[in-house]
């Protein structure tokens, strides 16, 4: 192998090792410890006590349909999303970009009682809607069960799945499509039989980090699953571990290396299904335009079908808070509810010298955070992708550590890293651990974006005497923009709402928006929530608007088209 | 002569006070500041005040009761932990105090509190989160609200409850057995009434915190929750049932810590904490139960409510009795 690709691929092994193996050991000392921190006597307590609860066997089956349906919901409407959107002549594609992005940017909680106060049966607003207009007698629809999990679950996993796929339907190589059409396809089984299986890495990229994500979600099972008496794994390690004062989160850890250990193999199937890369590459050293689909007569239908889809998954949400930050307290829509509207709840938001705080450490850590990640995740990509060692399968593995842990757990495992260095209660600590946990974000749209670049492409630039770097920043980066500009929007609204490592890492003035938000929660006060929750929702809007923007300028594609 | 004697002694103890009131202070202030980890909610005005009144700055670190033995425990013993005053339930405070994290420290300031308040030199305690029936008045009659605890067993409230978890959160865990010690005449009377609790299927949330929406929606009219709500949540519809039986709580505790980086800031702190004008604010502006003499929370009736501090449960009796509500809730 090339030596400086080697030395490359150690360096990085390197960096994200430091980075994501420190909490990850520091979790495993804990679930073989005695006590409530990492370092005690040794002891298999936790494993047998964790393994032989009797409730187990149940919460895992919950879990199974619970992470399997969400991430299957995510993935099909973000494929029939990203299609439309990217490479038909449907209208609003823009907007409808946009929109498809948003539920990224709400707190996951916060998304959560929003869908509750819509569909719960007792007076969710849907379900008044539908009980008056069709005359029923109980509510048709029950949010607190496993559909409704699944359901808002698979809603709030959309983005990610959306900007994986997304950037790979953009540069799609038209010439296989056309050879199809030449051959006599139609559209539909061109999609079916060429389209799908050249974005298989990308389907199947979006599908796995969709599967880790449930499994380590918390807000959904909480909100929706607990009323519903529904429990996943998440729940049911809170459950196990918090019933009382000392809680001991390294029984938390002694399961959560099951689901480490599940999500590592998932990589390793994935690599195995996506080995021969050079079968998914769409850019080539012939030059590619992807072209558009006309739909034809399809287009207004498809128009409504996308127009209420993003209407239930970013406008009414987003509505229901905006609703619930100007009303007084929680109340059903009414025309009392309406007249007794007001900007209380802004003008305290406003003036909370916390929340500005909160503020403006989110948005460094978004904007400062997303940049160093995304820097990060091109050159692990490049790796993974091009240089096709065990050394980059296990650099590959290691992105995922901290990632694949339940969320209730990892934050622990850096605070138990950390406090050990100096850099414990600072904003850098934030800054270092939202890169660890979230790298997958960066690594994998770029990645699939990666796997469609031939690498005759980086040979002809070689021939042609220029260096590595030269290579990278003159021929890939340009050719990546579409990847570079998801893989940073991902991180970057990631690290706005953040609330999982925060909860634990933050300090006097390292305060964020997440934290400022939960502890609004947590006194109930669900109109600063609300209103403190779209003011986040416009920062993360506005950081898209730009990367889209700014990514539109430095998109080869566009001088072609 | 005696009476002039005595006027002298008082004179002379007081102006020894002021004198050591005034030394806390000079030496607080060239501390700077002192750190202040709670659970507490919504006592951001009690740090500003205490500021400007002393000159010396407050920090607040707020940590949830789920995470704080482990966050104080981890920096303690990697020689982090940075706070001077530590509060939480006073279950939370006993286990730090077990792990030697606590100074002793009485503060003149509680002296006026009742003597069952002062657990130990470590330990005072200083309001009690007190849960109560609570209903949508808009929605429930007040006539018709539970008279005792009994009739939430009514069938007629069956699937119109709201109330934490009782198989896993620790406060509503103790409670359930607060009223089983201090509220049922026998143990058939409490278990008729969880059987019946459970027969009208309660709506399960992770805490307390989430359990005044639904109330005050509507889409749960009544609940089992807390009365600082009706402060807190204005203008919400919400009141609670004047029971006649009493409420229950956990009590809340404050302590100095061992290791405190600024240690006469954190006395400073806990005096000022305790004293009347702090504890008035926290009745009044966020609804506290608080064990200061004579001060209560702006809500009606509850000046004359008795509010009892349950027992101090270990975790293996939480876990004991969280399994056995598991059972009667029916809850996989």
């Amino acid at each position: 192998m090339d030596p400086s690709r080697s030395k490359l691929t150690f360096s990085l092994i390197l960096i994200v090792g430091v980075l994501t193996v420190g909490p990850v050991v520091m979790l495993v000392l804990g679930s073989f410890s005695e006590g409530l921190t990492a370092f005690g006597q040794f002891t298999l307590d936790k494993y047998v006590e964790a393994y032989t609860d009797p409730a187990l066997l149940d919460v895992i089956v919950n879990t199974t349909v619970f992470v399997l349906g969400s991430s299957l919901l995510s993935t099909i409407l973000a494929l029939f999303l990203a299609y439309l959107n990217n490479r038909t002549d449907i209208p609003f594609k823009f907007l409808f970009r946009i929109l498809s992005i948003v539920p990224m940017m709400i707190p996951h909680l916060l998304f959560s009682v929003s869908w509750a106060l819509l569909l719960n049966p007792s007076n969710g607003m849907i379900n008044l809607v539908l009980k008056n207009a069709l005359g029923l007698e109980s509510a048709p629809f029950n949010v607190y069960s496993l559909w409704g999990m699944i359901l808002v679950e698979g809603l709030l996993d959309l983005p990610i799945a959306y900007l994986i796929i997304a950037p790979a339907m953009a540069s799609f190589d038209v010439a296989l499509e056309e050879s199809s059409r030449v051959f006599g396809a139609g559209t539909w089984r061109t999609l079916v039989r060429v389209t799908l299986p050249v974005l298989r890495p990308a389907i199947l990229a979006a599908f796995i980090l969709g599967v880790v994500r449930s499994l380590a979600s918390f807000a959904v099972p909480s909100v929706i699953g607990m009323p519903g008496r529904v429990y996943v794994l998440a729940t049911h390690l809170y459950q196990m571990i918090a019933t009382g004062f000392a809680t001991d989160y390294g029984k938390a850890a002694a399961v959560g290396m099951s689901v480490l250990a599940a999500s590592v193999t998932l990589i390793f199937v994935y690599r195995a299904l996506t080995a021969e890369s050079e079968k998914y590459v769409t850019i080539s050293s012939r030059g590619y335009r992807p072209t558009v689909v006309e739909l034809k007569a399809a287009r207004l239908p498809l128009f409504l079908v996308v127009a209420t889809l993003s209407f239930a998954m970013a406008v009414l949400p987003v509505a229901v808070l905006f609703y619930t930050s100007l009303v007084p307290y929680s109340m059903v829509p009414s025309a009392r509810a309406f007249s007794m509207m007001g900007l209380k709840h802004w003008t305290a938001v406003l003036t909370d010298p916390l929340s500005l705080l909160s503020l403006k450490n989110s948005l460094f850590l978004g904007v400062a955070g997303a940049t160093l990640g995304v820097a990060l995740s091109i050159f692990v990509a490049y790796v993974i992708v091009k240089v096709k060692t065990r050394a980059a399968g296990i650099l590959e593995s290691l992105s995922f550590l901290s990632f694949s842990f339940p969320g209730i757990v990892i934050g622990v495992g850096f605070m138990w890293f950390f406090v050990q260095t100096p850099l414990y209660a600072t904003l850098w600590a934030l800054l270092i651990g939202y890169i660890a946990t979230y790298l997958p974000y960066g690594i994998r749209p770029l990645a699939s974006a990666f796997v469609q670049v031939h690498s005759h492409l980086e040979e002809s630039s070689h021939v042609c005497g220029a260096g590595a770097l030269t290579t990278m920043r003159r021929i890939i980066i340009p050719l990546l923009v579409p990847g570079i500009v998801s893989a940073w929007i991902l991180m970057a609204t990631m690290f706005v709402r953040e609330l999982t490592l925060s909860v634990v890492l933050s300090r006097p003035g390292t305060e964020v928006l997440a934290i400022q938000i939960l502890r609004f929660a947590d006194d109930g006060l669900w109109g600063k929530l609300s209103a403190l929750g779209i003011i986040m929702i416009g920062i993360s809007t506005s950081l898209v608007l730009i990367a889209t923007l700014v990514g539109a300028r430095f998109r080869p594609v566009q001088s072609a088209e | 002569m005696k009476r002039l004697l005595v006027a002298f002694v008082v004179l002379f103890a007081s102006a020894a006070a002021h004198a050591a009131d005034q030394d806390l202070l000079k030496r607080a202030k060239s501390e700077g500041k002192a750190s202040f980890y709670a659970n507490i909610t919504a006592v951001e005005p009690i740090i500003k005040a205490f500021s400007t009144d002393t000159g010396v700055k407050a920090e607040y670190t707020r940590i949830s009761t789920t995470k704080f033995v482990a966050t104080a425990i981890t920096e303690f013993e990697a020689g982090k932990f940075m706070a001077d005053v530590v509060q939480g339930p006073l279950p939370v405070l006993e286990l730090l105090k077990g792990k030697g994290m606590l100074a002793s420290y009485r503060s003149p300031a509680a002296a006026g509190y009742p003597a069952w308040t002062r657990k130990d030199d470590r330990i005072q305690l200083f309001g009690i989160e007190y849960i109560a029936v609570i209903y949508n008045k808009e929605i429930v009659k007040s006539a018709d609200a539970p008279k005792r605890y009994e009739d939430l067993a009514d069938p007629k409230w069956r699937d119109k409850i709201v109330m934490p978890n009782p198989t896993n959160h620790a406060t509503t865990i103790g409670w359930l057995v607060g009223l089983r010690e201090h509220v049922f005449k026998s143990e058939a009377a409490w278990r008729k009434f969880l059987a019946g609790l459970a027969a009208n299927r309660p709506m399960f949330v992770a805490s307390l915190g989430p359990t005044p929406a639904p109330i005050e929606s509507g889409e749960k009219p009544i609940g089992i929750s807390m009365p600082k709500y009706i402060v807190t949540k204005a203008p919400a519809p919400l009141d609670w049932a004047r029971v006649s039986q009493p409420m229950l709580g956990t009590p809340r505790a404050i302590g100095v810590a061992s290791k405190a980086p600024h240690p006469n800031a954190a006395r400073l702190f806990v005096d000022y904490w305790l004293s009347k004008k702090s504890m008035e604010m926290l009745a009044k502006d966020v609804g506290e139960y608080v064990l200061a003499p004579g001060v209560h929370p702006p809500i009606d009736g509850i000046s004359k409510a008795k509010v009892i501090a349950i027992r101090e449960l270990p975790d293996e009796e939480i876990q004991k009795w969280g399994a056995e509500f598991k059972k009667i809730f029916a809850v996989k």
